[in-house]
């Protein structure tokens, strides 16, 4: 029974997945901001998730710890992942976190390349929020914001 | 160097590094997630040249350098340039951070002093302690205002930042994040000491050192308030003020007036930004008292800046007001006999000569910040100083011919690079 229910949602999160690259191929890609699917962390807005991925805060809305992972300098989730929930440019993100650094109140998130290598280490752990590119989604990790 | 700043008054930040030192040691025992420490080197500095349009004075970014623009050369590298080396290291829930930065001092020298050592103890996701050395958070960005590239302009403005009594405290701090709704906020208490090296011939002691900085954040909305206080003793004028002591009740009240021994020194501020990436605003006011020849004054800045691209042309407008007479009448010759009443002639002009040092000045300035790569800013600034009320301002090494209430016209410009 449980096997079913898995992998008709793996279907249906495949049928929507294709659907939704299908619909989004001549636009620029979709990111979704991922949890484990084991975390019961709700939808989140984007100001949340900017606090947690700018240093501002160690915890989810409810209260459970939260640790950012990032995707690798230079890559377009990466851009396109801050330009859009801090509206801040590569620049600005390095002259925010300098700030941090160079007086001793935290260091950056850690750097994770790709989509699947993020998939699989927030898969893993509850406690880590990472973003990757909509088709990346599979039912290990959940979506809290969708970035379009 | 770093053990030229270790003296029993530098306890904190020597135990600090004692502590830094032995880290690798704890890297056996834990047996935590993170079980080996991590090390990160780091850096930050900016390459500046400066031109004032003066040659009475020098134009320069703190009261404790030995020269700048203007009077000692037209251009200067000394006032903007410095480079700071980081090293940072963390195992579990302890972090450790030391320091360095090389910048042109009081005796001309580059030598690096030691800005930040201490050791962090994460006692839970939202409290946080250290022990050692910090710079203290007064204003919107004290500590971080050596590192050029997280300002937009060339420095942070001098009538606000330029003539803190104080930076640093030796002892210990602590952090704590909450939240009310959306709106995040960081509670800072610190205490502790501090025994700086004037490089002139004198030290400057803070004693009781405490303080208490909060910060706000929403969105792209950022404030900090912050009150810090210390007891200071130094030996500035000590010659003048152990003469104007010979000179009965009206000599001795002069020397208690000005003399700084065990003298409260106060400073408190609020400052807001506003940053919602296109462009920014950004404010604050400050005042500082110290019931001394070092003065007090009020003092405030707003600056704007649009970005465009990897552009950022900005604006701002700075002023200091001194909130004490800045010249004094001084011991009254009145029927003393002539040779008295030259000296106390000579005493009241020693008086006066430190009064003017208690700057009152404005500043309007406009500049252009380019982010030519992700780790390094170019910027060009051109700026109108004009010190006000008699006194020579933020300028230094200021020459009989120097004349107050004349604007000098700085222009700047400036590397500032991240690593």
């Amino acid at each position: 029974m449980r096997a079913m229910t898995y992998s008709l949602r793996r279907v249906a999160t495949f049928t929507l997945s294709l659907a939704i690259g299908l619909a989004a191929a001549n636009a620029s890609a979709e990111l979704v901001v991922v949890v484990s699917s084991r975390s019961p962390v709700p939808a989140m807005s984007a100001d949340q998730v900017a606090a947690i991925f700018l240093g501002q805060t160690g915890r989810f809305p409810d209260g459970a710890q939260a640790v950012a992972v990032d995707q690798q300098l230079g890559s377009n989730q990466r851009d396109g992942f801050y330009r859009q929930v801090t509206g801040k440019t590569p620049a600005l993100l390095k002259a925010h976190w300098s700030k941090l650094v160079f007086t001793g109140r935290g260091q950056p998130p850690r750097e994770v390349p790709g989509d699947a290598a993020v998939r699989r280490l927030v898969a893993d752990n509850p406690g880590l929020i990472g973003y990757i590119d909509r088709t990346a989604l599979d039912t290990s990790v959940r979506a809290v914001l969708v970035l379009q | 160097m770093v053990l030229n700043s270790i003296s029993g008054k530098h306890l904190p930040a020597a135990l600090a590094i004692c502590a830094f030192a032995c880290l690798p040691l704890h890297a056996s025992a834990a047996s935590d997630d993170a079980s080996a420490p991590t090390w990160k080197l780091s850096g930050f500095g900016t390459l500046g040249a400066v031109y004032a349009d003066t040659r009475s004075a020098d134009f320069t970014a703190s009261v404790l350098r030995a020269d700048g623009a203007g009077y000692t050369r037209p251009w200067s590298p000394d006032v903007d340039s410095r480079l700071g080396a980081q090293l940072d290291a963390a195992i579990g829930d302890w972090s450790g951070v030391l320091q360095v930065v090389s910048e042109q001092r009081n005796d001309g020298s580059y030598r690096p002093q030691l800005e930040w050592a201490n050791i962090k103890y994460q006692v839970s996701t939202d409290l946080a302690v250290r022990v050692g050395r910090i710079a203290l958070p007064v204003f919107l960005g004290a500590e971080s205002r050596k590192v050029g590239y997280t300002i937009p302009w060339v420095r942070t403005p001098v009538e606000v930042y330029g003539s803190l009594p104080i930076s640093n405290s030796d002892g210990v701090d602590a952090t704590w994040r909450w939240e009310t709704g959306s709106l995040r906020h960081a509670t800072q208490v610190f205490t502790g000491r501090t025994n700086q090296d004037l490089q002139n011939g004198l030290r400057i002691k803070a004693e009781h050192v405490v303080g208490l900085s909060h910060s706000m954040e929403r969105g792209a909305v950022s404030a900090r308030l912050s009150a810090a206080s210390a007891k200071l003793n130094t030996a500035i004028g000590a010659e003048l003020f152990a003469v104007l002591r010979d000179f009965g009740p009206q000599g001795v009240a002069l020397a208690e007036r000005y003399e700084i021994l065990d003298k409260r020194v106060t400073m408190v501020s609020a400052g807001m930004s506003y940053d919602p990436g296109e462009w920014f605003v950004t404010a604050e006011a400050g005042r500082t008292r110290t019931n001394s020849l070092l003065g007090g004054g009020t003092s405030l800045y707003v600056g704007t800046g649009l970005r465009s691209g990897a552009f950022t042309p900005y604006a701002g407008y700075a002023q200091v007001r001194a909130d004490v007479p800045t010249s004094d009448p001084g011991l009254s010759s009145a029927g003393l006999p002539p040779p008295l009443a030259g000296a106390v002639g000579q005493i009241n002009a020693g008086i006066n000569s430190f009064l003017k040092t208690i700057p009152s000045q404005s500043t309007w300035s406009v500049g252009m910040r380019w982010d030519a790569a992700t780790n390094i800013a170019l910027k060009l600034q051109l700026e109108r100083v004009r010190p006000h009320e008699g006194t020579r301002g933020t300028l230094i090494n200021n020459q009989p011919d120097f004349r107050p209430d004349r604007a000098v016209h700085v222009g700047s410009l400036a590397l500032d690079f991240v690593f």
